[in-house]
């Protein structure tokens, strides 16, 4: 990209992502130390980190958050690690890597209600085998879903953070010499898993780095997953501090943005700690990795990870197929395996909400995602920039940092100060609002999606087309736009189902008055009618998922069709030439 | 989430200068000359209405009066769909905070007890109005039960509308259990007997809280300190008892007590799932509506304990930065209209009891109420019986406090 005034640029990008941000946090920073004067509190005090330190129920959570938070991505990048090792470059793979992006678009919440019914004492597991197995005529009390240790929530995130982790590995590898690699230590004897460990996985890991980290602070503050499928006493942090911050008494905000801080505290040295913890992993494995065997104990552990993580994509798929069967479901009662009434009714009472809702969801979407990409483009071009004009060119550039803190920040606290900001600049509950907010967490996921293969994009073809023809703008769309085509439609198209799958954002910024598919399902949820969510979890999913295959097919397809449609407009021109 | 509720509307500031000049002239057309400049000052407007929107039948009668107050009245409402009613709360303040102090984002907000409570406390609620509705003139009996002026132990003081009443039933499906158990300590007997099929919501979902005040009220001795304040009264001496009750329920509850249902809708899911043998709510048409739903099987039927169960009002009330203060009134009007009140206790559209005086109502509109048809589980006035009173509203913290302190660690 042919920028000029790189400086002001970038401070210009840094401010959008710094204001929010500062704005946010000293919204939730004063009211935690007692400074509230739409309460009427104007004197600062340390009473709401008493109170917080007081709760039984914050330290249960705090165990909680950290037992899931840290589980949970531990436990995905394991799985999302051995399935790539295993599968990776092999041809029935593709067909793996086709059914993550359904499992990335839908939101939480639908596969959270998904499995509750898959793994309850009455759910479809359970009512396959009863009664004429298990003698079951009425669900067991048993407590296999919503468990007190968080095994069921682990469960959940894992299902939504494997195929994540999946997808910016399969993106990452295209930045390391994979095939290479591979062939050279096939060719001395080492056994493919032993290689991704020995060579491959330490190679992949500082690129996939960042992307971890959202992981890790995603399991440590989510909520609406947390709350359909998580225990409740206690909750976990993130949820315990919703609570709060929505309590009746207003003076719980107090004690609920000391919480909100706090959790913020534990996501930084949780981050820092697993750091810690990656760098005495890999200097403790140095020798183990140079010594030669071509076996080792890992090939178990890779090994063992690939079938669970199989067992793990198979519940996530068999838990939203049986959302459609929910929709059309009339009456569906333990033990039947089947509904035993069918409807269209449910579907009918979905339809007339979808013109509306769908509208509305898809201008946020596309404006959103748009301005991300653009956004991204330009702030990778000036980190690619000022690493080669450089003289000692540093990978980290302050963008790779900045780009985090919107999504390492419990949404619930941050947001109410923005709030407030909205409304003094006068754009609360207006459209643009709702975009900026979407922005600020569609933007990181498209920059994280798209550096990786923007920085690796080789730039002597821009530079020889320059060379053989100066127009840098032309050349930079037409030569190296058209080349990053299939990272850049990836990187849209996880833009798209951040956006889609957004829910306290537009309701802050809308107030409530935009409604799109996500907010109606997550209202539509509090009912808990499996019926209705079954529909508008199947409407909600639906854009994402054309997304993300249209994603997949136009990159490989797009010149094809280009090329034909400019044959056929000569054509016709021509033949119009004629008959003239 | 269907934490709170009801009701509101009038007076806009042109109605209060006018009313000065018009002191002179006789009361009752002074009002009526309010309430029409409230009208003419209403057309065209649009009242964004909050109310908790997870059940269809609900929206769908709020839709219904939507319609029915734009051919009448030329206003527009437009409902805001809330899964819970504190974010509205939550949303008020931030525009207080930004000074935003006219031209709120909320027109009209359904609510009741806590929430109500907090807005009134923080002079988030403009007011009072309801008093001088015509409706509520001419069919509301102040007198006819104490949530009407008393919305958890808060005085309403005019700045809430009534819209409607709930009481706590009970669910049970006949085939599998015939004969419920019918007070608090019976369904320990139960729950003993047949471990895991008893459980109640998770406070402070308003339903769990609201059970806790059922025991409460059923088991402590010094049921008179349950009005006052808690500040006031000895908390650990009135609920020992309730806590000892707890402690030997859980033990054989679903699931042991470790995990709790987070809703009423959860609760019907696990009655219609077979994992639960009774279902709680505070919508008495709740069964009814959902076995027409297909979400219960038509065996189930709706019962009260026998001392009586825990009832309230629910209420509309206008945030004081409202900038549709008059098209608020008109739709809280509306809404308190025998017609609507009418369309409102039908079962099959929602089956909420009405807040008027059935003895003030014209003899048409009584008929009309007498030939509304009732769903099959639902019970008749009779049939429900008592109604005890909410205690004060203190006590809702107070009590889901110690229960999280108890048995959320």
């Amino acid at each position: 990209m042919p920028l000029k005034h790189i400086q002001w640029i970038t401070g210009f990008i840094t401010v959008l992502l710094i204001f929010p941000i500062v704005i946010g946090l000293v919204g939730t920073l004063l009211p935690a130390f007692h400074y509230f004067p739409p309460l009427g509190e104007y004197g600062f005090s340390l009473s709401p980190w008493r109170n917080v330190f007081s709760q039984g129920e914050f330290y249960a959570g705090l165990k909680l958050t950290l037992i899931t938070g840290i589980g949970a991505p531990v436990l995905a990048l394991w799985l999302a690690l051995s399935l790539l090792a295993w599968g990776y470059q092999r041809p029935f793979f593709k067909k793996i890597e086709a059914l993550l992006s359904p499992i990335l678009a839908i939101p939480h919440a639908a596969i959270a209600i998904g499995l509750l019914f898959l793994l309850s004492p009455s759910g479809w597991i359970v009512r396959l085998f009863s009664p004429w197995l298990t003698g079951f005529e009425r669900p067991p009390n048993w407590i296999t879903a919503q468990d007190p240790y968080g095994i069921s929530l682990i469960f959940a995130l894992i299902i939504k953070e494997m195929p994540y982790l999946l997808f910016v590995m399969l993106a990452a590898m295209k930045s390391i010499q994979a095939r290479e690699c591979m062939q050279a230590c096939q060719a001395l004897g080492y056994s493919r898993f032993t290689l991704w460990r020995k060579v491959l996985i330490p190679q992949l890991y500082p690129i996939i780095r960042l992307p971890i980290f959202i992981v890790v602070a995603f399991s440590l503050t989510v909520v609406d997953l947390a709350l359909v499928i998580g225990p409740n006493t206690p909750s976990t942090l993130a949820v315990t501090l919703f609570r709060w911050f929505n309590d009746p008494d207003l003076a719980m905000r107090y004690t609920a943005s000391a919480g909100a801080i706090f959790l913020m505290i534990t996501i930084f040295l949780v981050l820092g700690g697993w750091e810690l913890a990656h760098k005495v992993f890999s200097a403790m494995t140095r020798c183990e990795r140079s010594n030669g065997k071509r076996h080792g104990v890992s090939d178990i552990l890779l090994g063992t990870g690939v079938i669970l993580g199989v067992f793990t994509l198979l519940s996530a798929f068999i838990a939203l197929i049986l959302l459609p069967f929910w929709s059309l479901a009339k009456r569906w009662r333990f033990p039947d395996a089947l509904p035993s009434q069918w409807t269209w009714d449910n579907i009918e009472r979905a339809t007339p909400l979808l013109m509306e809702l769908s509208a509305n969801t898809l201008i946020i979407a596309l404006f959103s995602t748009v301005i991300a990409c653009g956004i991204s483009l330009l702030m990778l071009e000036i980190k690619r920039h000022s690493i080669t004009s450089s003289a000692t060119p540093s990978q980290q550039h302050a963008f790779d940092w900045l780009i985090y803190v919107p999504i390492l920040l419990p949404q619930i606290g941050f947001l109410f100060g923005l709030h407030v900001l909205l409304i003094y600049l006068n754009l609360n509950g207006d459209l643009c609002a709702i975009i900026a907010l979407h922005l600020m967490y569609v933007l990181p996921y498209v920059y994280l999606t798209l550096k990786a293969p923007y920085l690796a994009y080789n730039e002597d073809y821009l530079l020889q087309a320059n060379r053989l023809n100066h127009r840098p703008w032309r050349h930079y769309v037409s030569v190296k736009i058209a080349m990053l085509k299939p990272a850049l439609f990836t990187a849209f198209a996880m833009g798209f189902s951040v956006s889609i799958a957004q829910y306290l954002p537009t309701l802050i910024a809308g107030e409530g008055r935009y409604s799109t598919l996500t907010t109606e399902a997550v209202a539509q949820a509090a009912s808990g009618d499996r019926k209705q969510v079954g529909s508008m979890a199947l409407l909600q999913a639906f854009f994402p998922v054309m997304v993300f295959w249209l994603a997949q097919i136009i990159p490989s397809r797009w010149t094809a069709w280009r090329l034909t449609i400019k044959k056929r407009l000569k054509k016709a021109l021509t033949k119009k030439d004629k008959t003239c | 989430m269907k934490k709170s509720f009801v009701a509101a509307s009038i007076a806009a500031t042109l109605v209060l200068s006018t009313s000065s000049m018009l002191a002179h002239s006789a009361q009752t057309s002074s009002t009526s000359e309010k309430w029409k400049n409230t009208l003419q000052e209403a057309k065209g407007q649009t009242v964004y209405f909050n109310a908790w929107g997870g059940a269809d039948n609900i929206n769908d009668y709020i839709q219904w009066a939507a319609d029915r107050i734009k051919d009448d009245y030329d206003v527009t409402l437009k409902q805001v769909k809330l899964t819970d009613t504190s974010d509205a709360v939550n949303r008020v303040l931030a525009e207080k905070a930004a000074g935003k102090n006219t031209k709120g984002s909320i027109d009209l907000i359904w609510l009741n007890g806590e929430n109500f409570r907090a807005m009134k406390d923080n002079h988030l609620l403009f007011g009072p109005f309801s008093q001088t509705l015509p409706s509520y003139t001419k069919y509301v009996d102040e007198n006819a039960r104490q949530s009407l002026t008393q919305d958890f132990g808060t005085p309403v003081d005019g700045m809430e509308s009534p819209w409607g009443m709930a009481q706590v039933i009970f669910m049970h499906d006949t085939a599998t259990l015939s004969n419920p158990p019918k007070s608090i300590p019976e369904l320990l007997i139960y729950a003993k007997a047949h471990p895991g099929r008893i459980t109640y919501p998770e406070p402070p979902q308003f339903l769990g809280s609201t059970f806790l005040k059922q025991a409460l009220y059923e088991l402590s001795p010094h049921r008179k300190a349950l009005s006052q304040p808690v500040d006031s009264v000895d908390f650990d001496k009135i609920t020992a008892t309730m806590w000892a009750y707890l402690d030997e329920l859980h033990a054989v509850a679903w699931r042991s007590g470790e995990s709790f249902p987070s809703s009423s809708e959860e609760m019907m899911r696990l009655l219609d799932d077979q994992e639960i043998d009774v279902a709680l709510s505070f919508d008495i048409s709740a069964a009814s509506v959902q076995i027409d739903k297909g979400n219960l099987p038509d065996t189930v039927r709706s019962y009260v304990f026998s001392g009586g169960t825990i009832g309230n009002t629910h209420f509309l009330a206008i945030p004081y930065n409202s900038g549709v203060k008059a098209g608020a009134q008109v739709v809280a009007n509306f809404l308190l209209s025998p017609e609507a009140q009418i369309k409102k206790q039908t079962p099959t559209v929602w089956g909420d009891l009405s807040v008027l005086s059935y003895a003030k109502l014209s003899k048409d509109d009584q008929a009309k109420f007498d030939a509304l048809p009732r769903g099959i589980a639902t019970l008749n006035i009779e049939e429900l019986g008592k109604t005890l009173p909410e205690p004060h509203a203190s006590w809702v913290g107070a009590l889901e406090k110690e229960w999280r302190q108890r048995y959320a660690q």
